[in-house]
This record gives C-alpha cells, sequence and structure tokens, in this order.
C-alpha cells in the first residue's frame, strides 16, 4: 500500500502488470484504460517509452469512494521487462498490493516467462514481500499468435501452484478484464483483512470490484 | 536528511508545476488583456499569479485541473463582466496550456523519482556489497596472518630438520673419518715406537760404553788392556753401525711426528672447530682443506687437478661449505676407477663463483640422476653409506642461494656444478693466488 491516510480518510493502492520484455503488460493497460467507464479512471500516463519499449513505467489511475467516505486511489503500473532494468522493477514492487505476471505464449518465450517470474520471486522477497500472500494472478497472453504453448499443458503446470491463470489476447482485448477482476478480488480480500473495509467504511467486495470494473458504455 | 522514494506516491499539485514554468505564460496572457490569471491548489493556496486579483466587480472562472484523474487544483481567471465570453475563451485556452505542462512535468517528476529510487536502491545495494567485501576481505586478512605464522612455524622447523640433517651427517663422515685417520696416525705411530724401542736399546749400549771409558779413564792411565777391552766392546756393540742409525731412527720418528701433526692440524682445519657460525671464506682454501682430510682416501694411481682461480670472499658457515665438497670429493675418490683423474674448478664469474668437480669415473646411471639428491637414496652397500651425502650438500648449497646441478656421461664420468651467488659488497677483493 503506498499510502494510508486515516484523517483524510484515504487509501492508495499498487498493483503492478510484471512480466517479461514484450509480453504485452502496456497492452493490457491501454486496453483497461478503453475499457473501463471514464469517470472512475484517471489517463493512463506511458512514461519515457524508446523503441516502443517502457522503461520506467506505465501508470494508470481508478478511483472510487466507499460508503463511508473512504476514497480509494488504485494505481496500476507496469514495469520495464528488460533483464537490465532489475532496479527499475524493485523500485515499482515496492509496497505493492497485488501482482498480475503477464507471460508471453510463445514456444520461443518460455524460458524468458520462467526467468521473469523467477525474479518476480527474487524482488517481491528483497522488497520484503512474500509471493505466498500477496494477490497474484497470472496471464497467458498472444493467444492470437501461433506456435503457441498448449493451453492444457499451462493449465498442467500452473494448477499445482493454485495460482488462477488467464489466457487471453491483450491486443483484442480478450482475458483482459477477466484479469484485471480476478486481482482486483484477491486485492479486496487482502485488504479487507487488515483494514475492514466492510466493517468500518461499508464496502463490499461486489461494489469494491464492481466499480473498478465498471466498462465503458 | 534522507528521503525515501516511493514509485507512486501522491503528489501535490505544487510539488509538480513552479510557477515558473507559469509565470511566462500567464504574463503574456494578462498583457494581451486579461486582468488576473492564478493557479491555485486543491485547499485554495496560491500557487502562482499574475495581474490585479483584487479588481472590483470583476467575475471569477474556475476551471478544474485533473491530475492523475483527480482535480488537483484550478486555474481562476477574473475579468469584467461585459468581456465575459473573452475571459471565457481565454480561461479555456489557459487551462488546455496548464494541463499540457502540468502533464509533462508529472512525467518528469515520476521519471525522476524513480531514477532516484532507482539510485538510492542502487548505492544501498553497494553499501550492503562494500560491507560483505570488506568482512572477506578481514577473513582474507586474518587467514593471511595465519598463514604467514605457520609458514614461520614451518620454515623454523626445517631449518631445525637441516640443523639435524647436517649435525647426523657431520658424525657420519666423522666416523668414516675416523676409519681413514687411525690408519694415517697408526703408520707413522708404529714406526715411531718401533724405533724408540731400538733406541732405547741403542741408549743402553751407548751407556755402558760410556761407562766402561770412565772406568778406563779413572786410573789417569788408558792401558793396553783397557784399549783391547773397549775396542773389543765397540766391536761387540757394532757402534759403528748403530752410530749413523740412530741419527736416521731420530730423523725419522720426528718426520712421522710431524705426519701426525699434520694429520691433526688438517682435521682441526676442516672442522673448523675454532671458527664461529659464519665467516669470509676463500672457496679454493676449503677446498684444498676437504682434499687434506681425505688423503688417505686418495688411491696411489689417482691424478687430483686444481684448476684454481682466485675468488672473492664468500659468507658462509666454514665448516657446513666444507661438508658439502666432501660429500662430493668423497663419492668421485669411491668410484673404484683405476687412473681416478678429478678436475676441481673454480671460476668467479658475474657475481658468482662457479665450482665444478668432474671425474673419469662410472658416471651415474641416467636413470637415477635426476634422484641422487634426494634424502636416503643410496647406490652403495646397506651400511656403507647413509644415503644422505649429496642431500646434505644439496641442502647446503641452496641454503646460500646456490644452486647444483650435475651432468653425467655413464662410463666416463661425472661432473657437479654449483653456482654460489656472492652477496654485492664495495669491497669485494678477489683474493690473490697464494
Amino acid at each position: 500500500m503506498i499510502e494510508y491516510d486515516g484523517i483524510d480518510n484515504r487509501m492508495v493502492l499498487k498493483l503492478v502488470y510484471y512480466g517479461p520484455a514484450l509480453s504485452g503488460k502496456t497492452t493490457n493497460l491501454l486496453r483497461l484504460h478503453d475499457m473501463v467507464e471514464q469517470e472512475g479512471r484517471g489517463e493512463l500516463t506511458v512514461l519515457d517509452t524508446k523503441d516502443d519499449r517502457t522503461i520506467f513505467f506505465d501508470l494508470l489511475p481508478f478511483f472510487l469512494t466507499a460508503p463511508g467516505g473512504l476514497k480509494i486511489k488504485l494505481k496500476v503500473f507496469t514495469v520495464p521487462g528488460q533483464v537490465k532494468h532489475d532496479a527499475t522493477r524493485k523500485a515499482v514492487l515496492q509496497r505493492a498490493d497485488g501482482v498480475a505476471f503477464i507471460a508471453d505464449s510463445q514456444v520461443s518465450e518460455e524460458t524468458n516467462n520462467f526467468e521473469s517470474f523467477r525474479n518476480l520471486e527474487d524482488n517481491l522477497g528483497f522488497v520484503g514481500l512474500d509471493i505466498e500472500k500477496i494477490p497474484l494472478v497470472v496471464q497467458f497472453n498472444k493467444r492470437d499468435l501461433g506456435n503457441i504453448v498448449a493451453e492444457d499443458d499451462i493449465r498442467r503446470v500452473w494448477e499445482q501452484t493454485g495460482i488462477p491463470v488467464f489466457m487471453s489476447s491483450a491486443i483484442t482485448g480478450t482475458g483482459v478484464m477477466e484479469t484485471f477482476r480476478e486481482l482486483v478480488k484477491q486485492t479486496y480480500d487482502h485488504i479487507d483483512r487488515r483494514y475492514g473495509l466492510m466493517e468500518k467504511h461499508g464496502l463490499d467486495k461486489t461494489a469494491f470490484v464492481g466499480k473498478l470494473t465498471l466498462p465503458s458504455p | 536528511m534522507k528521503k525515501e522514494y516511493i514509485v507512486g506516491a501522491e503528489k501535490s499539485l505544487g510539488e509538480i508545476i513552479k510557477d515558473i514554468d507559469l509565470i511566462p505564460f500567464f504574463r503574456s496572457a494578462v498583457e494581451s488583456g486579461i486582468p488576473c490569471v492564478m493557479l491555485e491548489d486543491s485547499r485554495g493556496d496560491v500557487l502562482c499569479h499574475w495581474g490585479n486579483p483584487s479588481g472590483e466587480g470583476m467575475i471569477t472562472l474556475r476551471k478544474p485541473v485533473y491530475l492523475e484523474g483527480e482535480a488537483a487544483g484550478y486555474v481562476v481567471v477574473r475579468g469584467d463582466e461585459p468581456s465575459r465570453s473573452r475571459i471565457e475563451a481565454a480561461a479555456e485556452l489557459i487551462l488546455n496550456a496548464v494541463n499540457t505542462i502540468l502533464r509533462s512535468s508529472f512525467k518528469s517528476v515520476l521519471a525522476t523519482e524513480t531514477h532516484m529510487a532507482v539510485v538510492d536502491q542502487s548505492y544501498n545495494e553497494l553499501l550492503e556489497t562494500n560491507r560483505r567485501l570488506q568482512l572477506s576481505e578481514g577473513r582474507y586478512r586474518d587467514l593471511a596472518d595465519t598463514l604467514e605464522k605457520q609458514v614461520h612455524e614451518r620454515t623454523e622447523e626445517l631449518r631445525q630438520a637441516l640443523a639435524t640433517l647436517l649435525h647426523q651427517e657431520k658424525i657420519a663422515s666423522v666416523g668414516q673419518l675416523a676409519a681413514g685417520v687411525a690408519h694415517e696416525i697408526n703408520n707413522p705411530l708404529g714406526f715411531i715406537v718401533s724405533n724408540l724401542n731400538t733406541l732405547n736399546q741403542y741408549v743402553s749400549r751407548f751407556r755402558d760404553m760410556l761407562v766402561l771409558y770412565r772406568s778406563a779413564f779413572e786410573n789417569g792411565e788408558f792401558t793396553d788392556e783397557n784399549r783391547a777391552l773397549t775396542r773389543r766392546k765397540w766391536g761387540d756393540y757394532k757402534l759403528d753401525f748403530i752410530l749413523p742409525d740412530a741419527a736416521d731412527l731420530i730423523r725419522e720418528s720426528l718426520d712421522g711426528a710431524e705426519r701426525v701433526r699434520k694429520i691433526v692440524a688438517d682435521l682441526k682445519d676442516f672442522s673448523h672447530i675454532d671458527d664461529g657460525d659464519r665467516a669470509g671464506v676463500d672457496i679454493n682454501r676449503e677446498i684444498d682443506r676437504t682434499l687434506n682430510v681425505l688423503t688417505h682416501e686418495i688411491p696411489g694411481d689417482a691424478e687430483i687437478i686444481r684448476d684454481y682461480r682466485p675468488l672473492p670472499e664468500f659468507t658462509c658457515s666454514p665448516a657446513h661449505i666444507c661438508q658439502a665438497f666432501f660429500n662430493i670429493i668423497l663419492n668421485a675418490l669411491q668410484t673404484g676407477k683405476e687412473g681416478l683423474k678429478l678436475i676441481i674448478t673454480t671460476r668467479y664469474e658475474k657475481d658468482f663463483i662457479r665450482i665444478s668437480f668432474s671425474d673419469n669415473g662410472p658416471g651415474i646411471p641416467e636413470e637415477i640422476t635426476n634422484r641422487i639428491f634426494e634424502p636416503f637414496f643410496t647406490t652403495k652397500e646397506v651400511g656403507k653409506g647413509t644415503g644422505m651425502g649429496l642431500k646434505v650438500t644439496y641442502d647446503i648449497i641452496t641454503s646460500y642461494g646456490g644452486t647444483i646441478e650435475v651432468k653425467s656421461v655413464p662410463g666416463s664420468g661425472a661432473a657437479f656444478g654449483i653456482l654460489l651467488p656472492v652477496a654485492k659488497k664495495e669491497n669485494n677483493v678477489i683474493r690473490e693466488a697464494v
């Protein structure tokens, strides 16, 4: 959590889209930006890209106000996927409330996915977060391409971990909202346990998820 | 003070946009006829203003400025009611401009903060790396200290082992020497004793003869009877023969005693009993001393050729260096070769003393040339050699920083070459050959 201000009655949460280079993290945010009702979100800030690659991060903010008056701001970040930007990844990952791991479905990217996931585990440890506890979803993107790992194979591998897995094609929007919705659900549970979102602020999960994923007309 | 940068931390409008970014623009607006332009943050604090804010009867237009999708402040434009439409248009224009400036400032602030967070983190990682490196460097230093101590201990042990070895070898060669020297001394002693016995008999005859002469002359007159008596006695005692023989016996005995004296002197020279631990020595003389004590081992038909050149003083333990030469020379003498020829050469070249001992003996079989300096290696019969001789020579030579090598052609001899480095001294005087 970036910030919780009991006096101002304000909470700022952080979600991070992690994954190997060019797996479609920014595309996920672009699609989300288009899909979600304008009233509940801010503009997408795409920060200093070079050759179509994120070198800092992208930021998409969402807002909602709980019935009890608590203002919640949810900032969704992407990280740069290139190995050399590890320090930036660590910095962005600090105080994250949830992580979506965006994998590239192409057979040729299997090693990169694996390395990046291991890097996520290391870096979560580095910033003092527990991968067993933090809300986490996995998305296998680029299902629209040929020469991809079969869905059965992916599910067989990931089932054992208990981490929810989504198939997507971010470029067409398929699976983007499902991934986000699941991450937001988990994040609600995680925050509710510690801050009593329902108990103290009258905000239930359906309202929380509903507001953050309200589709644009 | 250290600031912690959290990517995504909330920012107020004032933290992102500075009046210096806006003033040129606000000024142009005022100059073009808008009475007052301001930027307020969400709490109503004025961040930047230009023109006169307190004009009477003016209208005020407030347009929200959005940051991360939230209203973070307001662009405030004031003007006269009659020109409202112009003011409205100007307010819209100014809002767009402020938003544009804000978006680009926002990006640059975020980029800067990420950069700072990364720098901070890298710095902390470097500190941690440095701390770990210092720790391990400390460990290695401790290890190095211990190692140095262990090396010192081992060196001391080795030094003592060498000293013991030298001592044992010395005793062994003393035993060997004793056998030869006993023979050398026994010979002259034997004939000295035999001569003295003979002289003893001669002296009793001289005494009898003298007594006879005295009694013959005591009466004052040398009678014919006495003359006959003394002549007979002279003849009986064979005094014509024993008088010159006695002189010979004495000369021979003195020679013998001199030989014994010389052997003892050589032994003393060789053992350097009276010398200190270290001294400047003339290597040529030490080789001679070694040859002297080995005289009895030199076969009669052997030829020793001393090809010496003047050498500078060499600082060493004289006893040790003699021991080193002794072991090499003795090996050559004991080859059993008839007509043995041992050539000893000494030279001084480029700060090194070069000594070579080459013989025409049977040489060293090729398969053992690289083993002869090993301890306990011997080709002699069990009990005859300690196997330590050349090992001791090797240790002595190397302890002075020297080298020793052997060249051998089986069947035609062996040559030992020794190089000893001479410490550089101003007063290195080459001794004149005696």
